[in-house]
Parts: structure tokens; C-alpha cells; sequence
């Protein structure tokens, strides 16, 4: 029930409201305004609406509102203000304070209850509209995030270097930005700073793209000549971002261009491209920085081996790897134990791992584009749906989107075949190249990759050939694929023989020219023991589907 | 006496008043019922005595708005008035305009207490 509280110092007065709105509502009372933002406090936005009386001791309804509106509690609780004040000052000043409706004395019953009613629908309506813009703002958000990521990755692969490096410089970064924030209100930096600034940390090392490969990747100590165009990378990458034919004015974009060119400056005035000294650095480049230099000093890279965070963080405020502004040295000594999580919680995987499991992730959110609640529903009630026919039918379904290469199998058919439930790059996937073997994959994905979208469906036998060879315990097997049934006719008379059919339907875009987009598709087992069925018509088998 | 003829003693509305009650009988009688023993005429008397201004502007104010929805509308407009007369500064004629409040009061509860059971 939704509730309504009445700020009103008259008894009287709050028993009449009470029983005017009876029944519908939870009523909660307060005989002052005092104890009106009291309870405002405790309940939040379990208040659905605020009936408030305008002459009161201590704390009058105009304060009341004063308070509410300076909280910023008037965007979520409506308020209704009840006098039998007549004079025009008093009712524009409560409006400009921000109250939804004016109420009269005296009022009637029916007039209360709809006004009420309507305030409180009216109320909730916008709060649906509001998350309904702030769920499109946020997959917006993550969308972009995405990108930055996905090219981030392409200089780190390029580079060499751990693939966790920009994960962790994006994490380290946050968690300095909100320190920062807690401990001094000297730089201006919003909580959309914070996340626009670690996402463009990704970019920090753009640059590095036009680095050449052998000096980029060098393990020895460089030249003089070489440092000098290894250290070309921060205003290679600040260009690429300027030379950008589009974008060049959007925010993300500056943010972006600002942290590739000075996140080698140093505090003291001796880094590069500039020399700048100070705060004449941009908060956002000293911050990632300083992340930057602590990941690399806890990574390994092709030059060194990590260090501890210990160890890291010693050599960090002793000044031995730069100079760094004294604010941010002490938010990385506040921060010290996050740090150490975010690095012990990465460092175990290897080679990327988290990252691949981080974007795939990201991947499948992004399939459900659409997370306002009712859309999100239907996604749910479709997975159901799903989920109840395969058990029905029996089978593993699975769903390739050629795009991301990203293979999505359901819960049954990745727990039968013994894999993850999403496969980044199947045909490279070495489980997966263990149980169907290297040529099957790729047989079918250029099959399927051949389809035509006039006529999108098509069929495959996959033959699992059981062979058990002399003094080995365990079953050779190995699949063969084809487009016939019979074909297991072939096989000596040793082996057993699972037949199990595949049947795809690819997907293409809407538009033209439609392009290859993936394909959707279910395995089912045929007819286990094919062997028995050597001697059988192949028409009868296909009788049994 | 019944509640319709109680208000045309008062030289009110009846309908109106019956009808802000969204026409129910028995709220506008219970709380009829309820308004001799509201605190706020005490109140605003007590705080004349004390020359407390600004709680007898309130109070003044209070009963305005509960005659105003109880339909009680002969101490509704003396009370307005009074209220009036409280407003930021205390205006000459607030005692006499306090003792046709009194007045009124004393009428309404008088009228009111004769209500059948």
C-alpha cells in the first residue's frame, strides 16, 4: 500500500485527511515539521506523497519544503500543500519552492482523493520514464565503454604486454578518481568525470600503434635513438586522436586526446611531450600516470619481472619511477589495499583470461540491448520458453554471432558436451578441436559461411567414430562430417559409429546486401550404434527423425 | 437534534458541508461531534492572556481552515477575521474581534452538544 504522510499540527486536521483518503493508503501522521523531515529521512521514497499543512510551530510547511527541495527530495516525493492560507505571496512562494499542488481549505473528499491519486501517479510514471532513460544512458554508455576496450586491446596486443594492463589501469584510475574526490574538492571531477576518465584511460598508449614492432617489443635496453622514438608514442597517440576526421569536439574524445599526450609528464616539469609542470597536467593524465606506472612496475613485461605490490608502492613514493603530485601520493597510500585486490584478484589468470571472460560477458549483455523492464521480460520469457522446448525435445541448441566469433551454447548442451557455455572463436578452440576435431569445425563454419540467406537452412550428419584399438582402455573417436547419413557405410567393421544431425539456420541482416551475421542451430543423436543399421535403407533412418 | 437541523441552527450549508464529507453523514457528525473538545480555541485563548502573538495567529489560523471544512461557517468568518488581525502585527481591533470569536465559539459548541445521541 502506498503511504502518504501528513505534516499537519491540528489533530483535527490530520483525522479528516486520514478518513478522506481512508482505505486506499497507509496513512503515517506528524504533528510537526521537525518530525515531518524526520520521517521524510527514514522512509525515503516509501513516501509516496506528502500532504503538507502550512502554518505550523517550530518548523513551518514553507521550511519543510526548504529543506526538501535543498535535499533534493522534491524530484521524488511529491508534495501537496493543504491551507486555508489565502494570501497570493504565500501560495507563489510554496510554489516556486517546488510543491506539485495547492490545496485549498476548504477541501472535499473526492477532490483530495483524485488529486492524490493522480500526484501519485503522475509521480511514479516520470520515476519509469527516468529509469527507462537512465537503463538506454547506461547500455549507451557500456557500448562506448566497449570499443574504447575492444581498440585498447588491439594496441596491447600489438605491444605485447599482459592484456590485463588496461583493465587494471581503468580500475586503478577509478579507485584514485573517488579518492581524490574524498579527500579534496580542489579538482572539479563528477562521478561522470570519474567513469569517463577511466574509460579513456584504455587509450592512454594509442600511440604505441605507430611504434615500430621491433623497438616497441624490444627486451634489451634501448638506444638513445630508440628511446626517443619510444617516447614519440604519447604525442603520436594525442595526434591520431586530433587528426580524427569525426568526433574531434566530443568530450570523450578530448578526454581522451589529453591523457594519451601527457600521461608521461611529470610533476617536477621533466616528463614528455611538454614539459608541463604541476596541475598545468590534467588531473586525468597524472592520475592514470600513476596507475600506469604502478601496473607496470607489478606486471611483467618483456624488459623485467613483476615486482610485489610492496615493492611497488616503495619504489613509488620513494620517487624512484617519477614524480608525482603529492595529493594522488596519498590517495595511492589510502587506497593501498584496493589496489592489491584489483592486482592479486587479476594477476591469477594468465594470458588475458579475465579480459576474454570479461568480454564475452559484455558481448552477452549487449544481446540483451534492450534491459527497460518490459523488454527485458519478454528476453526472459523467450529464454524460458527456450529452455522448456529443449527439454522437451531433447538436443543442445546453440547460437554463433560471426561478428564478436562468439559461439553461445544452452546450459544442457554445454554440460553434455563438457565445455563453457560461450566459446570465443570456436574453430580455435582447443576443446572444442579435441571433441570434433580441427577440420570438422572449419568444414561446417565455411559451409555455413557459404549459405545463401534466400535459403538459410541446412543440415549436416556428424559421425562420431568409436574405434577401440588393442590394448588401450579408452575409445579412439573422432568425427567426420558430411551431408549424407550413410556415410558411416565406410567404416571397417570394428568400430561403432554415433550419428548425431545438425541442423543450422543462418542469420543475416535485414538490410542490402545481407550480410553473414552467424547462425542458430540444435544438435540431436540420430541413432546411437549406427553400425547396426549397416545393411538398412538410409530411407528408413531418415523415417525415425 | 439531528445533524440537518443542528446546521441550519448554525445558519450553515448543510449540503456543502455533507457533501466535502463525499455525502457521508456519519464522518461529518463525527467530526462534528469531535470539535468541542479540539484544543485549538484553548489554545488560542490561553495564548491572547499571554500575549503570544504569533501562537495566537496560528491558532486563529487553525480554526479558520477546521471551520472552513466542517462547514461551520459563522466562526469561520470571524475567526478568518481574527486571523487577519494577528497577521504580522497586532491590528487594534483584535480584542473585540477575539470576543466575537468567543462568541460564535460558545453558539457552535452550545448547538453542536445538543446533537442527538
Amino acid at each position: 500500500m502506498e503511504k502518504i504522510l501528513i505534516i499537519d499540527d491540528s489533530e483535527m486536521n490530520r483525522e479528516i485527511l486520514g478518513e478522506m483518503l481512508g482505505g486506499d493508503y497507509e496513512i503515517l501522521e506528524c504533528d510537526n515539521g521537525v518530525d515531518g523531515i524526520r520521517m521524510i529521512k527514514e522512509q525515503g521514497t516509501g513516501i509516496s506523497l506528502v500532504l503538507l499543512d502550512m502554518v505550523m510551530p517550530e518548523m513551518d510547511g514553507i521550511e519543510v519544503l526548504d529543506i526538501m527541495g535543498k535535499n533534493g527530495w522534491l524530484a521524488d516525493i511529491p508534495v501537496i500543500m493543504i491551507s486555508s492560507e489565502d494570501s497570493p505571496e504565500v501560495i507563489h512562494k510554496a510554489y516556486e519552492l517546488g510543491v506539485t499542488e495547492y490545496m485549498r481549505r476548504p477541501f472535499d473528499q473526492l477532490i483530495v482523493r483524485k488529486r492524490c491519486q493522480n500526484t501519485i501517479m503522475l509521480y511514479s510514471k516520470q520515476k519509469k520514464l527516468v529509469g527507462l532513460f537512465a537503463d538506454q544512458f547506461y547500455e549507451r554508455e557500456k557500448n562506448s565503454r566497449l570499443m574504447t576496450d575492444i581498440l585498447a586491446h588491439i594496441v596491447e596486443f600489438r605491444n605485447n604486454e599482459c592484456a590485463m594492463h588496461v583493465i587494471n589501469v581503468q580500475r586503478y584510475t577509478e579507485i584514485l578518481l573517488k579518492e581524490l574526490v574524498n579527500v579534496t574538492d580542489k579538482y572539479d571531477v563528477s562521478d561522470s568525470d570519474i567513469s569517463m576518465i577511466s574509460n579513456c584511460s584504455a587509450l592512454h598508449d594509442v600511440g604505441k600503434i605507430g611504434i615500430p614492432d621491433e623497438i616497441l617489443n624490444k627486451p634489451g635496453r634501448f638506444t638513445d635513438e630508440e628511446f626517443k622514438i619510444m617516447k614519440s608514442h604519447s604525442a603520436l597517440g594525442a595526434q591520431m586522436l586530433n587528426d580524427l576526421p569525426f568526433h574531434r569536439e566530443e568530450p570523450l574524445v578530448k578526454m581522451a586526446y589529453g591523457i594519451a599526450r601527457w600521461h608521461h609528464e611529470r610533476w617536477d616539469g621533466r616528463g614528455y611531450p611538454d614539459g608541463l609542470k604541476g596541475d598545468d597536467i590534467p588531473i586525468s593524465a597524472q592520475v592514470v600516470s600513476l596507475a600506469d606506472v604502478y601496473d607496470a612496475l607489478t606486471s611483467e613485461r618483456c624488459y623485467k619481472k613483476a615486482f610485489s605490490h610492496e615493492t611497488a608502492i616503495e619504489m613509488i613514493s620513494k620517487g624512484e619511477c617519477g614524480c608525482f603530485n603529492p595529493i594522488l601520493m596519498q590517495c595511492m597510500m589510502n587506497t593501498q589495499e584496493e589496489l592489491r585486490l584489483v592486482k592479486e584478484g587479476s594477476g591469477s589468470n594468465i594470458k588475458g583470461e579475465a579480459e576474454i571472460k570479461d568480454f564475452a560477458r559484455e558481448l552477452l549483455k549487449s544481446d540483451a540491448l534492450y534491459s527497460s523492464d518490459r523488454l527485458l521480460h519478454l528476453l526472459e520469457y523467450e529464454k524460458m520458453k527456450n529452455r522448456f522446448f529443449e527439454g522437451i525435445t531433447g538436443g543442445c541448441s546453440f547460437e554463433y554471432n560471426a561478428a564478436s566469433k562468439l559461439l553461445t551454447l544452452s546450459k544442457k548442451a554445454a554440460e553434455s558436451i563438457g565445455v563453457d557455455e560461450t566459446i570465443i572463436d570456436p574453430v580455435h578452440n582447443e576443446k572444442l578441436i579435441e571433441i570434433f576435431g580441427k577440420e570438422t569445425l572449419k568444414t561446417l563454419a565455411s559451409k555455413l559461411r557459404a549459405m545463401l540467406p534466400e535459403r538459410p537452412i541446412t543440415q549436416f550428419y556428424l559421425h562420431q567414430i568409436v574405434a577401440v584399438k588393442p590394448g588401450e582402455s579408452a575409445p579412439v573417436q573422432s568425427f567426420r562430417i558430411s551431408f549424407a547419413a550413410e556415410e558411416s557405410a565406410h567404416y571397417p567393421a570394428d568400430t561403432k559409429c554415433n550419428v548425431y544431425k545438425l541442423v543450422c539456420r543462418t542469420t543475416w541482416t535485414l538490410e542490402e546486401p545481407q550480410r553473414y551475421t552467424g547462425a542458430i542451430g540444435k544438435l540431436v543423436t540420430m541413432a546411437e550404434d549406427y553400425g547396426f543399421m549397416k545393411g538398412t535403407d538410409i530411407n528408413d533412418v531418415r523415417g525415425l527423425l | 437534534m439531528t445533524l440537518e437541523a443542528c446546521y441550519n441552527a448554525l445558519g450553515s450549508d448543510y449540503k456543502t458541508a455533507l457533501s466535502r464529507m463525499g455525502g457521508s453523514e456519519k464522518l461529518l457528525a463525527k467530526f462534528a461531534r469531535k470539535f468541542p473538545n479540539d484544543p485549538t480555541m484553548p489554545a488560542l485563548l490561553e495564548a491572547f492572556e499571554g500575549k503570544d502573538w504569533q501562537t495566537a495567529f496560528r491558532m486563529a489560523h487553525t480554526l479558520k481552515g477546521l471551520c472552513a471544512n466542517l462547514g461551520l461557517d459563522k466562526l469561520q468568518q470571524s475567526s478568518a477575521e481574527l486571523t487577519e488581525a494577528l497577521r504580522n502585527t497586532v491590528a487594534d481591533n483584535a480584542d473585540q474581534l477575539l470576543e466575537q470569536v468567543r462568541a460564535d465559539y460558545d453558539m457552535t459548541v452550545g448547538i453542536i452538544n445538543d446533537l442527538d445521541e
